[in-house]
């Protein structure tokens, strides 16, 4: 009786492990992914110069904007502490545009109640929650020099600067240097080097043709 | 080794020796640039690596750092390059054969060079933002070196091969620049020295040292010439001489040949009179012995008959009669004396006493007893006698003689003799000192003769002979005697005896240097 008890008990135990294992293996592998996009954003900033307008006060932190559902949990935890070009750097959350329309704050030709400042953050992470309204975000910020990160399909083609892909099971990402350009980012040729695709396109809105001027495979 | 070998060895190990330590000189001095020159760019490309590689690290593109690296293949020397991230762990890597070489990961906060046996290793931090975000590792291989200093090595070794064929070819033949006077100088003074020939001389070619030896050289070899001459010349001059010397030598040596044949001669001569004289003295004695002895006998019978005469005729006789009784009685006793006298002389020599220790302290006293000197004179004995050895009855006589004089012929009231004897260059020397009258210094050596005396033969019934024997003994003994006086101050007589504890034969040397 005693032995059937006990084996009883490793079944359940068996079963239940069984039961969460995927889910648990499938959020930390989510959890390191974007644990390593959060690494890459600070080190984004290390290879990208903004222009002088931009960076006036050398006391003034340097700010992350994330716009929409959060996916990075307490991805940044760990990099909060470090300085980026001897600046601060600060984490500030926006509510998507989604939501806020949603939620019925604010209505579909509104501008977002805090895009001012929006406009100051260096950097725009805009999240896979907002992917609808991409092309709106970035309108929003442009002329205001504002580096926006996506990881949704056609990100770069909306006028985003850097797009995460994910690619046999390693990080990687995509640069549009014309939409650089326009926002007068200045980026690195090391990390030109290291993108998967580079986009020279012009116009985006106005045509919504894409010219793709060079691929890049590396 | 001749002088030549000597300057062309000389010359060349000069030029051996200067060649070598330029040559590693700059083997060393290369070497040491090469190094630091290889160090210098291996530093700057690991640097320009770092940079390049530095996106690739912040953004874990391990494919895009190994493209970077493969760069590196173009210089053959490299044998590796690895990127460590922060953890130093291994990010990426390249290696120059299939085989991985182990590289250790180095993390430091600057360049780092490592010059091993057979490699060189540099690690660079590679820096983003203030931050290391990772090191790279570069290790290159120094075969190269090692290559180029075998080459360095061999091409010096040919240099100096080669030069010293060079030198040896230049330097064999200006060597005669210096050898060449020398070695007509050497060839000269072998003929000189070979040959005798003072007139050779050396041919001087430079106003160097060796040419002013060359001019010292001919200055000897003409004053060794000038020489020659003088000693040829007084060689002659001293053959002349030498035979005048010898002829010289030869007359002396026949004359003195003959002068020794004449001496020999003459000592014959003497020696046959001295057997002569030796003969008569022995008559002599001899006759003076036998004529004293037997006068004596008709002598004893006169004073006998003199005695009878005197008592058996005294009243018949008158005062003259019996004066001259008187006076016939004392002249037959100085008869009588004088043959004693005489005897005792010809005695001395002739009768062989033996030789007995005398305490001259106890004989002396002895005598004077012997003689009863009269109360008016004092004999005294100023110091202590030695004992001697010698024939007791010869040094009684020579005493008994002595002291008999000086009483006869005291004049003084008070008379005194003083007998002393001192030691003196082996010799006793004894003194007989009185306060009488004194002798003349002529008669110092006549007083000694036989029969002579100073008084009046009638005053003093003096035989003239005492002193006589005296000398007699003492010359016997090897030893002297004389007197010493001043008229009216009385007169000291001194005789010496030889010391005879050191052997009869040693006194008679020291006799020798005395007299």
């Amino acid at each position: 009786m005693k032995i059937r008890a006990y084996n009883l008990i490793v079944l359940a135990l068996v079963l239940f492990m069984a039961a969460i294992a995927p889910k648990a293996w499938a959020d930390s592998t989510q959890t390191l992914e974007y644990q390593v996009k959060a690494a890459f954003i600070y080190n984004f900033i290390k290879f990208v110069d903004w222009p002088k307008e931009k960076v006036t006060d050398s006391n003034t932190p340097l700010t992350i904007g994330i716009i929409g559902q959060d996916p990075f949990k307490d991805a940044f935890g760990p990099l909060q502490e470090k300085e980026i070009k001897d600046r601060k750097v600060i984490i500030q959350r926006f509510e998507g545009f989604v939501e806020l329309e949603k939620s019925g704050k604010k209505k579909k030709d509104q501008p977002h109640p805090k895009s001012q400042d929006i406009q100051k953050c260096h950097l725009l992470f805009i999240c896979p929650s907002e992917s609808e309204r991409i092309a709106d975000i970035i309108a929003s910020v442009k002329d205001h020099s504002v580096l926006t990160v996506g990881e949704a399909k056609d990100f770069i083609e909306s006028g985003g600067v850097i797009n995460f892909i994910v690619e046999e099971q390693k990080v990687r990402f995509e640069i549009n240097t014309a939409a650089a350009e326009r926002a007068k980012l200045k980026i690195r040729s090391n990390l030109l080097r290291l993108a998967k695709r580079i986009v020279r396109e012009n116009a985006v809105k106005k045509t919504r043709g894409r010219i793709i001027l060079e691929v890049r495979e590396s | 080794m001749t002088i030549k070998d000597k300057l062309i060895f000389i010359i060349m190990l000069a030029c051996i020796a200067g060649l070598m330590l330029a040559g590693t000189t700059f083997i060393i001095w290369e070497q040491s640039s090469f190094r630091s020159n290889m160090a210098r760019v291996l530093s700057t490309r690991a640097a320009i690596l770092a940079e390049n590689c530095k996106s690739s690290l912040a953004f874990q593109d391990a494919k895009d750092a190994e493209n970077i690296l493969r760069a590196l293949h173009v210089d053959p020397s490299l044998m590796s390059g690895t990127i460590f991230d922060d953890k130093n762990e291994c990010f990426a890597a390249y290696y120059r054969d299939s085989s991985a070489i182990k590289v250790i990961p180095i993390e430091f906060k600057k360049t780092i060079v490592i010059f091993n046996s057979d490699s060189l290793v540099i690690s660079s931090p590679i820096v983003l933002d203030d931050a290391i975000i990772g090191t790279i590792c570069l290790q290159s291989d120094l075969s190269f070196l090692h290559e180029s200093t075998k080459r360095g090595i061999q091409i010096m070794a040919a240099v100096i091969f080669l030069s010293s064929l060079a030198v040896f070819s230049v330097s064999s033949r200006l060597q005669k620049v210096i050898s060449g006077p020398i070695l007509s100088l050497a060839e000269v003074a072998k003929t000189v020295s070979e040959e005798k020939d003072y007139s050779a001389r050396a041919i001087k070619r430079s106003s160097d040292e060796v040419g002013s030896l060359i001019d010292a050289f001919n200055e000897m070899l003409e004053q060794i010439q000038h020489r020659d001459f003088e000693l040829v010349d007084a060689k002659g001059k001293l053959e002349v001489r030498v035979e005048k010397r010898t002829a010289e030598l030869t007359t002396a040596n026949e004359q003195l040949t003959r002068e020794v044949a004449e001496r020999k001669k003459a000592e014959q001569r003497q020696a046959q009179l001295l057997e002569q004289l030796e003969k008569i003295n022995k008559e002599l004695n001899d006759f003076a012995y036998v004529i004293s002895h037997d006068l004596k006998a008709p002598l004893r019978g006169i004073k006998t008959l003199t005695e009878w005469i005197t008592t058996d005729y005294a009243d018949k006789l008158d005062e003259n009669g019996k004066e001259q009784m008187n006076l016939l009685e004392r002249r037959v006793d100085r008869m009588h004396n004088l043959i004693d006298g005489v005897l005792q002389y010809s005695r001395v020599g002739r009768v062989k006493e033996d030789m007995v220790q005398i305490n001259l302290n106890e004989l002396i006293p002895e005598v004077i007893d012997s003689l009863a000197p009269p109360e008016n004179i004092s004999i005294t004995i100023e110091t202590k006698l030695p004992t001697i050895k010698y024939e007791q009855t010869r040094i009684m006589q020579v005493f008994q003689n002595l002291l008999s004089n000086a009483i006869k012929y005291m004049d003084k009231p008070q008379g005194q003799i003083k007998i002393g004897c001192i030691e003196e260059n082996g010799f006793w020397k004894f003194s007989v000192a009185d306060n009488g009258p004194g002798i003349e210094e002529k008669y110092f050596e006549k007083i000694f003769q036989m029969f002579q005396t100073l008084a009046p033969r009638d005053e003093s019934e003096s035989t003239g002979v005492g002193l006589t024997v005296v000398k007699k003994i003492i010359e016997m003994y090897k030893g002297s005697v004389w007197v010493e006086s001043e008229v009216g101050n009385g007169s000291t007589f001194f005789f010496t005896l030889p010391k005879q504890k050191k052997g009869v034969k040693n006194a008679k040397l020291q006799a020798n240097i005395v007299s």
